[in-house]
Formats: C-alpha cells, structure tokens, sequence
C-alpha cells in the first residue's frame, strides 16, 4: 500500500476524496442536464441536433439580459430562469416549424446539414445582438456561498444541480412511460406512419418534442450561466460535451446518458489526479471504445438493418 | 569658373531639398501613393472580444499619423483580412496580400499559430511582417529571423513580472491550471523555471491541464485543494479563467491559495466578474484609470477619453480602453516610425532600421523597439485585484516594472536561437 | 473549359492562380467525399481525418526525412488510405446516423493525437515550412502541378463510378439487401469505397500541404470535415461534377464575402445552406440541369 499513498497522497484523505466525488457528480449532473434534450429529440425524430449546443448559449444569454432587466430582487433570478428557457423554446417551435418539418422525409444527412447551418447563423445572431463581451450572472444569494461538507466547502449551487438534475431526468422518464403522450411519443419512433393512420396528428407531436427538447438545452444554459462565462463559443464546447456524452450513453436513451454522464464526470474528476493533461484525450477515448465494442452506445439500441 | 558653377548648382538643390524637408510633411502632401499594410487578424467569432478593441486602437492612431500628413508624405492604408482563428487561413490572407494587393508589410495575428504561420511565410516571400497583438516569445527569439518584428510584449516579460512579485509572497508550493495547448505551457515554463531562479526553495507540488474553452473546471479547484499548495498560477484567460473563478470561489480556493493570473485584471474578465472578483489575486493588466499612473504619466488620461470617445463614435458596446486598444495604437506608431527612420518603405532599409532598434513614448510610458531581436519591450504593470465601495472590481497598488528589467538579454535570445537552430538539424 | 483553365496564368491576376489551386484541391477532396456520399450513401462526418493524414505524411516526410516533394505527395494517399481502411473496418459495420458519429469520432480521435503529440507534430503550431522545390514554387507552376495531378485524379475517380464496382456500390445505397441478394458483399464494397475516398482525401491534403507551406491540426478538426459535405451539397451530390461546381462557387463566395464581411460570413453561409437544402435538393447543378426547385420524392428505404 506505500506505493499507492507515496503516488497518490489523496488516497488516504477521506473527506477530499468526497469533495472530488461531489465536484465529479456535480460536473457530470452538468453534462447530463446538457445532452437531456440532444437525446430526447434524436430519440423521437431521429435528428441529431446539431444547434443543440447554440441553443444553449442563447438560454445562456437571455438569462443575462433578463437578470439585467427584472429588478435587484430575489425572485427575479428564479423567474428569469423559467422565462430564458421559454424563450429558447419558442425559437425551437418556429424553427421545427418552418424548417425542419419541410425535410424529415429526406435523407437524415440532410436534417443534420440544416441544423449545422443553423449553428452559424444563431452564432452570428447573437454576436451582432449581444455584442461581443464576456457577460456573466451571479448566483442567487441564497445559493452564493458554500455548505461544509465533512468540513470542507462545497459550493451550495451545486447542490441545486445535484438535486434538479435527476429529478428532472426522472420527471421525463414518468411522462414517457406512465403519460398518454409520452405512449404516443413513443410509438412515434417505431413507427410514424402508423400512427398517422390511427389518426394521431404526428406532426404536432414533432413539434411539441423538438420544443420541450430546445426547453431543455435552454435550460440547462440558464442554469449553467451563473458558474460560467456567457461568451461567444460556448456553442462549441457544449455541443461537443454534449454529443459525446449522447454517443456513449447511447442516442435516444435517457438512463444511458444519465450514466454516461456519471462516467464521464466521474473518470474526468478522478483521471486528472492521475494524468493532469488526460482531459483533452479522455472524452474521445472514451467514445472510441464504446463506439468500437457496442456502436449503439452503453444502454441504445441497435438500429434496425435497412 | 567651373567650381563656382558647381557651388551655385549645390546650393540650388540644397535649396530644393530644404524647401521639399518644410513642405514635404504636410498634408497637402500626403495625397501620394499610399504605403499599404496588410493586416491579418480574427473578425469573426470568439476572439472579437479582443481583436475589435484592437482594431480600433489602430484605426486612431492612423486616423492621427495620416491626419498629421502621413510618413514620408504618404498616408499608410490598411488592409484587414480575417484568420477565422486559422493559421492556414491566415497564410492563405498574407499571400493574397502579397500578390494581390502588394501590400508593402504585413502586420497582425492574435493566436501563437497564426503568428508563427505568418512569421514562416514572411521569411519565405521575404516580406516584412509586424507581429502585433499575439505574445509567443517564439515569434522573435526561438524562431526570430530579419522578416520578423514584435510591436507588442512577449509571454516573457509580463510572466517575469507576475513570478517576481510571486516570489516576494510567502509561499513555497506553488501548483498551476494552464490550458493544454502551446500558449499554456511556454506560461508555465516561463513562470516556473524563473520564479525559481529567484527563489530556489519552491517547490512545484501539482499540475491541471485543462483542453482550451473546457466549461467545467470543479474537479480541477478539488484536486488543487488536495495538493496542499499554498499558491496558484494560472494561465488561463478570457471566458475560461471567469468560469474557472466563478466555480473555484465557492469551494474556498481564494482562501486558501495566493492566486497569481496575468490575465485576471484585463476588464474583459473583470467586468463579467464583478462582486465574484479574486479580490487580492496578483495581475498584470493596463490600469489606465490608477491615479498613480496618471501621475506617473501625464498624457494617459488625454489618451484615454480620447480613445473612449473614438470607440463610442465607432459603435463599440463597450468603450473603455483595452490592453488591446493599446497595442493597435502602439503598433501603429511603431510601424510609422520605422518607416520615417528609413525614409523609405524598402524591406531591407527597414529590417536595418529595426534591427538597430528605438525607442518611442507613448502616453504608458517609453517603449524600447530592441535591435537585436526586433522586439517591443513595453512598461509592465504588477497590480493587485480589489473591490470598490460599490462592490465593483478594479485593479489597484499598480507598480511599474519597465520590460527591460526582467526581459531575456539579448545574449540569452542568441543561446534560444542556438538552441533552435540545433534543434532544427536535428 | 481545359484551354480556359489553361491559361488562366497568362490572362488573370496571380491572386486568381492561387485560388484557382485552392478550387482544384478543395474540388478533389469534396469529390473524393462524394464517391461515399453520392455513390455510397454513407455520410463520413470525420474525412478531415483523411486529408489531414495526408498533409501531415506529407509534411513530415519532406520536412523531417528530406523526402523529395513527389514522393512524399505520393506517400501522402498510402498512408490516408491505410488510415481510412482501419477505421473504416469499424465504421462500415454501421449505418446511416451511427456511421456518421463514428467517423466523427474516429476524426477527433485524429485531431487529438495530432495536437497533442507536440514532439512530432508541432502541436497547435503546426509544421511550417513545407514549400515545394524551386521547380514548383512559383504559384503558377504549382497551378500547373495541380491541375495536373487533380486532374487526372478526377479521371480515375470517374473510371471508378463508372466500373462495375461503381454501379454496385450504387445498387448497395439504394437497397442493401436486394444487393446483397443479388451476390454482391456489401461490407467489401463499403470499406473499398471508404478506403478510396480516404485515398484520395489524403492526396488533396499532401497537395494542401505544400500549397500552404504548412499544416496544422486545424485540417482533422471537426469542422473541416463539414467543408466537403458542404461543398459537395452546394454543388448537388447526385452529379459527378457537382462538388467540382461547388468547390468553385464555395470558394467564390468565401473569397468575396468573408474578406468584406468576415462577421457575418458565417451567417451568410448558414442561411445558403438552409436554403439549398430546403428548396434546391438537386444543389445548384441540379438547378443549372433544370431539374428544378421540387423537392424529388423521398429515397425508396
């Protein structure tokens, strides 16, 4: 055991281990909440968002401005964080509806090309409406210290993310399969056109899960505003975080990217106590083998042979 | 008979010459061919945070030179073209400048790459190129070369300011969190191998590697609190070093460690920042509104209201002086400079020029254009990051420390050049 | 058009040259994509991978062994070949969106040995210097060069769609399993095919290489691998000539846009995409062909 305690002093300390462990699950509660909506849309409609992660910086971005308009109060941070993501919502029901319902009869490829055009033009959006300085929002007083745990602190923000992550994957997760339209939804990814002859209004059904799937990348940008920069580029980063974690958790499974996420959290967290510099490496690795040993991804399912 | 001819025929052009030295430098004059620059820089995307500052910190300072009737009579144009943060993008740009356009130089980059990628094909086309807003010490020393010239500091300077105040604090075990990639670790390495020259007992007790614009950095602020280093240094900046601080605050960090980050005092980080500042963290940034470096030079302010009002008028969300404001300015003069000195824009006259260097004043100070390497050595400013009464930061105890008392000599730049050169064979 | 191409250098300025090489190697690579895309219905999300092999072969023979500029131009297909054939073996096992994410993957995975094996690559500065012999220096006689070996490249990508295993590898897009019924082994086919494109890929990098004097981990980027996809779709896909017509009008456009309004370039790109692929299926061949604004009916599945 002198070894391992001469290489990894930590090892030993107890309570540092629990705060790396908390740091780590917060970090992947993060990537979880970011890659939600990517999977619940490829899930049903079988597009890979790419705009998923310019969705997110504009839920990003209206929580600046609306923290900026609603008075010192505060309320005005909650409320701004129920009204950013409508916002991003509702961009996403006029984009379903004037762009990408006209093409979910083409090719998939296609589907992806739109919604990586549409990262450009929503990046340059909000570079000439936003302006290109840094911006950032501050933490509700209630949540802006830290909590001891083991005494050691802990940022109380992120307590709110441990919480409201699995609750929210839980939510959808009893709407799937306990709700009328989770069913619907559901049949809709085995197949469209029969439901359209039972008389389901398929379409509307697209539309109400692309908006509820943007709800979430906005969300989960409104809520990761106050720990980070709102700045230009966060498009990129997050999609990428975001699509890998999809990937290895499988497209379309949320219990998947819950536990991708965990992985990828957990093996960040943990990996650069080892390897400082395995952080550029260890997304991709990790995705490479998953990808080699099950191409569906941990808990996704094989796609049917054409 | 012949001698007085000769005296009367030199004395006339004499006349002529002086007549042409009084008017030559007026405006009227300067309506010749224009000297064009080409200018390489990224205007799209995320690095606009810094580059529009910049651009409009060149633009006044040429809107000034050619107003006062230009250099040797001739207004200077700029052209800019975009490096979509590419390096191979910005080759294909000084190409085309070249060829197309016949600039007369080329100026520009804001990433090591794009600069180093320029400063390559500058030495191949034989071009003369003014690296003016990316800091590799690279560009002039391990890679230095004739074609070459750097208007702005380099990583050295300005990390050999922030390691000599680290050495003065009572710390030993330092740890760092650097983006991976070429920038973070020529700062590290810089801050590092001199901070213990200055002090040979610290120790280096943890490394974090962060990839460059990763958005959540909490296991990194845990394992540091688990390394038992008692100071930080941090080379990261703009968005990533706000997220970075945002997120290390509330576990404690900033109570534990002397923070030292270079970049942390820049407004485009201090701003967003705001109460959640590193109050106390060491910096370097231009503190253009310190009362004693307005005292400590007169004309800052002047420059000051007068680059606010031009960045106003030109539209800019955020007007305040930038350190990249500076930097567009002073690259402006420099290059007006060595032209005038060399009374021609010839390549080989003003490679001549610059390598037996000058020295300008700019309202922050004198700045040293140094021959041997072509290199900018500007004053640097050490500061400390503080809150005001309405809980808005700002940078104060501003100490001037003038780049020439810390920078490499040019010995040391010959050793690097050397060294690389050797390496090349290799 | 070949005499028009030809003496281009005599007539036109040499910033026209130069772009006139770009358009050829940008052509290649996008019609080297499209022999997957358009012949094979598999969308790699991850060729930069391929290209990039290819300038850094190139690159780090010429620079680092004192390799002659042909020879390791020629290396420079081998090894995006053998590359493309490895991760190939994985990626044809899948389909459609499953494909696509594992060529990506494969891309980054690229990307990240390149940018962080500093030692051999030069890292995130890349490799610089890597200028071709006096002979071919001059923009004009790399011109030349180019369109020469880009040329000839076209012909024989155009041999191979028009082989046998070119129509197979067309019956395999538009019904793997009568394919497969009728006795041709899809896989093979599909890894012939990646393994092609990956060659050819490499080559337009290796000519990329010593067109720019440099390489950088830029070229395995993610997003690079978005620009033949683009450009052939510009072009229309269903042609063989299409991604040449659209690496002409992308460059065109990129060249007079981006440097007039470098902000909302990508704005303007973004919004010709969409339309295109909203109202012009065919791209702008097909337009051109007269096949009209009507979006053709969905591919048989």
């Amino acid at each position: 055991m002198d070894w391992l305690t001469s290489l990894f002093p930590w090892i030993t300390n107890g309570p540092l281990i629990l705060v790396q462990v908390m740091s780590g699950l917060s970090v992947a509660m993060f990537l979880f909440l970011v890659s939600l909506g990517m999977s619940l849309i490829f899930g049903v409609i079988r597009i890979v968002n790419l705009a998923h992660g310019s969705f997110y910086m504009v839920g990003a971005y209206l929580m600046v401005t609306l923290v900026e308009l609603l008075p010192e109060r505060a309320w005005a941070f909650w409320l701004a964080l129920v009204v950013a993501p409508a916002g991003v919502a509702l961009l996403g029901g006029v984009i379903e509806m004037a762009l990408l319902r006209r093409i979910y009869h083409r090719e998939p490829l296609m589907q992806l090309i739109l919604t990586f055009g549409l990262i450009l033009v929503i990046g340059t959006l909000v570079l000439v409406v936003w302006g290109t300085d840094n911006k950032s929002v501050s933490r509700p007083d209630v949540l802006a210290g830290s909590v001891a745990l083991l005494g050691h602190p802990f940022p109380a923000y992120y307590l709110l993310v441990l919480a409201l992550a699995p609750v929210l994957g839980l939510g959808l997760w009893l709407v799937f399969y306990r709700t009328r339209w989770g069913m619907l939804i559901r049949a809709a990814t085995v197949d469209r056109e029969m439901l359209g002859a039972l008389g389901v209004n398929v379409s509307a059904l697209y539309t109400q899960v692309f908006v509820f799937g943007s709800w979430l990348a906005g969300f989960g940008g409104a809520l990761a505003a106050p720990t980070v920069a709102v700045a230009l580029g966060m498009d990129a980063d997050v999609l990428i975080t975001a699509f890998v974690v999809v990937v290895i958790g499988g497209l379309g499974s949320f219990a998947g990217s819950f536990v991708a996420a965990l992985l990828v959290g957990l093996l960040q967290s943990f990996g650069i106590l080892i390897f400082p510099a395995v952080s550029i490496v260890l997304l991709f690795a990790i995705m490479a083998v998953v990808l080699i040993v099950r191409p569906w991804g941990l808990l996704g399912r094989p796609e049917d042979a054409h | 008979m012949a001698a007085t001819r000769l005296g009367v025929l030199s004395r006339l052009l004499v006349l002529i010459l002086a007549l042409a030295l009084v008017i030559g430098p007026h405006a009227a004059w300067a309506q010749g061919k224009p000297i064009r620059i080409g200018e390489i820089n990224s205007y799209s995307g995320v690095a606009t945070v810094y580059t529009f500052p910049y651009r409009e910190g060149l633009a006044m300072a040429l809107k000034e030179i050619n107003d006062a009737g230009g250099v040797l009579g001739r207004p200077i144009e700029i052209i800019h073209r975009d490096d979509k943060l590419k390096p191979d993008e910005a080759v294909k740009a000084a190409r085309e400048l070249v060829l197309q356009d016949k600039v007369d130089f080329l100026a520009g980059c804001i990433t090591s790459a794009v600069g180093l990628a320029i400063s390559a094909y500058a030495k191949d086309a034989k071009v003369l190129y003014f690296a003016t807003h990316c800091q590799t010490s690279r560009l002039t020393w391990d890679d230095g070369h004739p074609y070459v010239a750097h208007t702005t500091n380099n990583v050295n300077q300005y990390v050999r300011v922030a390691a000599r105040k680290a050495a003065a604090l009572p710390v030993k075990k330092w740890a760092h969190i650097s983006p991976d990639y070429e920038y973070g670790h020529n700062m590290w390495e810089e801050f590092s191998t001199y901070l213990k020259k200055l002090k040979p007992d610290v120790q280096f007790v943890q490394q974090n590697w962060p990839k460059l614009g990763e958005p959540d950095h909490s296991s990194y602020v845990t394992a540091i609190l688990q390394s038992g280093a008692d100071g930080l240094f941090s080379s990261l900046w703009g968005a990533q070093e706000i997220a970075f601080v945002k997120q290390a605050r509330p576990f404690g960090l900033f109570d534990k460690v002397k923070f030292v980050a270079p970049a942390v005092g820049n407004p485009d980080e201090l701003d967003p920042l705001g109460k959640e500042a590193p109050v106390g963290a060491i910096t370097t940034g231009f503190a253009w509104y310190d009362a004693g470096l307005q005292k400590l030079h007169p004309k800052l302010l002047d420059w000051t209201k007068r680059y606010t009002e031009w960045a106003k008028a030109k539209g800019l969300k955020d007007p305040q002086p930038k350190l990249g404001a500076s930097w567009g300015y002073a690259s402006a003069y420099i290059i007006a400079e060595a032209i005038k000195r060399a009374k021609s824009t010839d390549t080989d006259k003003v490679i001549a020029v610059l390598s037996e260097g000058f020295d300008m004043d700019f309202p922050w100070g004198k700045v040293q254009m140094r021959g041997c390497d072509q290199q900018a050595i500007p004053p640097q400013w050490a500061s400390v990051v503080k809150l005001d009464a309405q809980g808005k930061p700002f940078i104060g105890d501003v100490e001037e420390i003038h780049g020439r008392d810390v920078v490499r000599s040019c010995d040391e730049v010959k050793e690097l050049r050397a060294a690389a050169a050797a390496k090349q064979k290799k | 058009m070949l005499v028009g191409l030809a003496v281009l250098p005599l007539v036109a300025p040499a910033f026209f040259v130069v772009l006139g090489i770009e358009i050829a190697i940008v052509a290649l690579f996008a019609t080297a994509f499209n022999l997957l895309m358009g012949y094979g219905g598999m969308v790699s999300f991850g060729h930069a991978a391929y290209f990039a092999l290819g300038a850094y072969t190139a690159a780090l023979l010429a620079k680092k062994a004192g390799v002659a500029m042909l020879l390791a131009l020629a290396a420079a297909p081998v090894v995006a070949g053998l590359g493309a054939l490895l991760f190939g073996v994985f990626i044809v096992r899948l389909t459609a969106t499953y494909f696509a994410m594992l060529s990506l993957a494969c891309g980054q995975i690229v990307y990240t040995i390149i940018f962080k094996w500093t030692g051999l690559t030069g890292g995130d500065n890349g490799l610089l210097n890597v200028w071709p012999p006096v002979l071919f220096k001059s923009p004009v006689a790399y011109y030349y060069f180019t369109l020469a070996v880009v040329g000839a490249s076209l012909l024989l990508l155009h041999a191979i769609v028009t082989s046998p295993f070119g129509y197979a590898l067309r019956a395999v897009r538009e019904n793997p399993r009568r394919a497969r019924f009728v006795g041709v082994d899809v896989r093979r086919h599909q890894l012939l095919a990646f393994t092609l494109s990956g060659v050819f890929s490499g080559l337009a990098g290796g000519l990329f290489a010593f067109f720019n004097g440099s390489v950088f981990p830029d070229f395995a980027r993610f997003d690079k691998s978005f620009e033949p996809l683009v450009v052939a779709l510009l072009g229309g896909m269903h042609s063989f000539f299409g991604p040449l017509a659209g690496a002409v009008g992308f460059k065109l456009l990129e060249t007079f846009i981006a440097r007039q309004w470098p902000v909302y370039w990508p704005l303007v790109l973004g919004s010709v995409l969409i339309a295109v692929i909203v109202l012009l299926p065919q791209g702008f061949v097909g337009l051109v062909e007269g096949r009209g604004w009507r979006t053709r009916p969905a591919r048989p599945k």
